[in-house]
């Protein structure tokens, strides 16, 4: 199994343990993740707020190298995912688009990419029950919500899952590695992405009635797939409890960290000590 | 009196040429509104959009804040029977404004803070952009206190990034600017 592997700008930085984890996870499955050559950020909010053609551009220039390569694209962020796969889908669709984004990468991309996020591949290409019969550290029932967010599920030409508005994918993962996903109806509210730094009683309010939920269903943390989500929910964690006066304690692990621990990876491997709000449930 | 179903061609015509948004199919059933992430604190609502610019309400969408509270959440297409792209309508009246109202002056500072970032390295630099951010934005002391955590856990890559992909991506935006 090999893939093209596009980390995104948060990987390197923010979201770093999700990238760490990401690749100590596909190396212990023997999931060959090759890092695109010389990829460039895929435009995310900032572009198509600005220009379509940007915004599909910037995505087709790395679409083009994976297409060279001839292999999948696997995405782990889900606002990489969501441009990388929207442009992919609408350079195929719409002909004068498609000719713009031409002029402007100097040559043209119609399409041939498969753009994937990392959990599709971990069900449909490696299979959940082969995950489970690799687990050795099972995670003894841990409770735990699964966070889609928005761009993992939306919009519905894009969705990785079958429903978009009760998604299930997560929760069959975390079945298959002991955990037990709880049901909550908040799995794909948005936490308000970049407005965390540019109107963050907005993301506070939003955070705050996510955590809110899962609490109150039952979790002892809570699994995302995306960076954004992650740090909203964790880094604003603190800050929530302190003027609500509620008490979360929600770790916000990725969905990779668990899988990593399951699989008997080590913290250090994995970022756990990354995560701002420890955990302070037993993994 | 013009027949309502003209009052607005010259916007819709600019906004949805070709029909592929599905403006004109909105039902006015407000799915989209019920659902949208922002409704309490914006000031109109995806469905009262979807009107406004069949409507040519032109100079009243550009002067609103819904242009820049809406967070991309993609809700509202995605709950719509009709699969109006309202998103997509927000970008492009997005592009059409000159500027956003005072409180949501920082949204604007941020997008165009966060493109001066790729264009300049080809991949965004977090920290470096933050620094710009709160120096254009006027806001340098929010989340200060939250510097020294992210720098420990090692959150933040001190040096920019470097992809020989940076010239390739300068060219791109040099094209767009130059169209």
């Amino acid at each position: 199994m090999k893939y093209s592997f596009f980390p995104g700008c948060s990987l390197e930085s923010t979201a770093n343990d999700y990238k760490m984890s990401t690749q100590a996870v596909a190396k212990a499955l023997g999931i060959h993740l090759e890092e695109l050559p010389d990829w460039t950020c895929c435009g995310s909010t900032p572009a198509h707020a600005t220009d379509a053609v940007l915004a599909a551009a910037l995505p087709a220039r790395n679409l083009l190298i994976a297409k060279d390569l001839g292999q999948d694209m696997i995405v782990c962020c889900a606002s990489c995912y969501g441009r990388l796969a929207g442009a992919n889908l609408a350079i195929v669709e719409d002909p004068q688009l498609r000719a713009q984004v031409a002029e402007s990468i100097g040559r043209e991309y119609s399409g041939g990419v498969k753009v994937r996020h990392f959990l599709q591949v971990l069900k449909e290409d490696f299979g959940l029950a082969e995950i489970r019969d690799m687990i050795v550290k099972p995670l003894g029932g841990l409770k735990v919500a699964a966070y889609y967010g928005c761009l993992l599920t939306r919009p519905k030409e894009l969705c990785i899952v079958d429903d978009p508005e009760d998604p299930q994918l997560m929760e069959e993962l975390l079945s298959a590695i002991g955990a037990e996903p709880v049901e909550w109806p908040f799995k794909t509210e948005c936490c308000g992405a970049s407005f965390s730094i540019t109107r963050t009683d907005t993301v506070k309010r939003l955070c705050g009635e996510i955590l809110r939920m899962a609490k109150d269903s039952g979790a002892e943390a809570i699994a995302v797939a995306c960076p954004l989500c992650q740090t909203n929910l964790d880094l604003r964690q603190a800050d929530i409890e302190k003027s609500t006066g509620e008490q979360f304690g929600l770790p916000v692990f990725y969905f990779t960290q668990l899988l990593g621990r399951a699989l008997g990876l080590s913290d250090q491997e994995l970022g756990i000590g990354k995560l701002i709000t420890e955990p302070r449930v037993k993994v | 009196m013009p027949a309502i179903e003209t009052i607005g061609k010259d916007l819709l015509k600019e906004l949805d040429p070709d029909g592929r948004l599905n403006l004109t199919w909105c039902l006015q059933c407000g799915r989209c509104s019920a659902g949208c992430t922002m409704r309490q604190e914006t000031d109109i609502l995806p469905h009262q959009i979807n009107r406004m610019i069949l409507l040519g309400m032109k100079d009243e969408l550009l002067k609103s804040k819904a242009l820049w509270m809406c967070i991309s959440c993609q809700t509202c297409l995605s709950r719509c029977p009709m699969k109006v792209d309202t998103p997509a309508l927000i970008d492009k009246l997005h592009t059409m404004a000159e500027s956003a109202p005072d409180d949501l002056r920082k949204v604007r500072v941020f997008n165009s803070v966060m493109l001066a970032s790729m264009k300049r390295f080809g991949r965004v630099w977090e920290l470096g952009m933050m620094g710009i951010y709160k120096l254009r934005a006027l806001d340098l002391f929010s989340d200060l206190a939250k510097l020294p955590t992210m720098l420990k856990k090692g959150k933040f890559k001190l040096t920019p990034p470097s992809t020989k992909g940076k010239s390739a991506v300068a060219d791109i935006f040099r094209r767009r600017a130059h169209r």
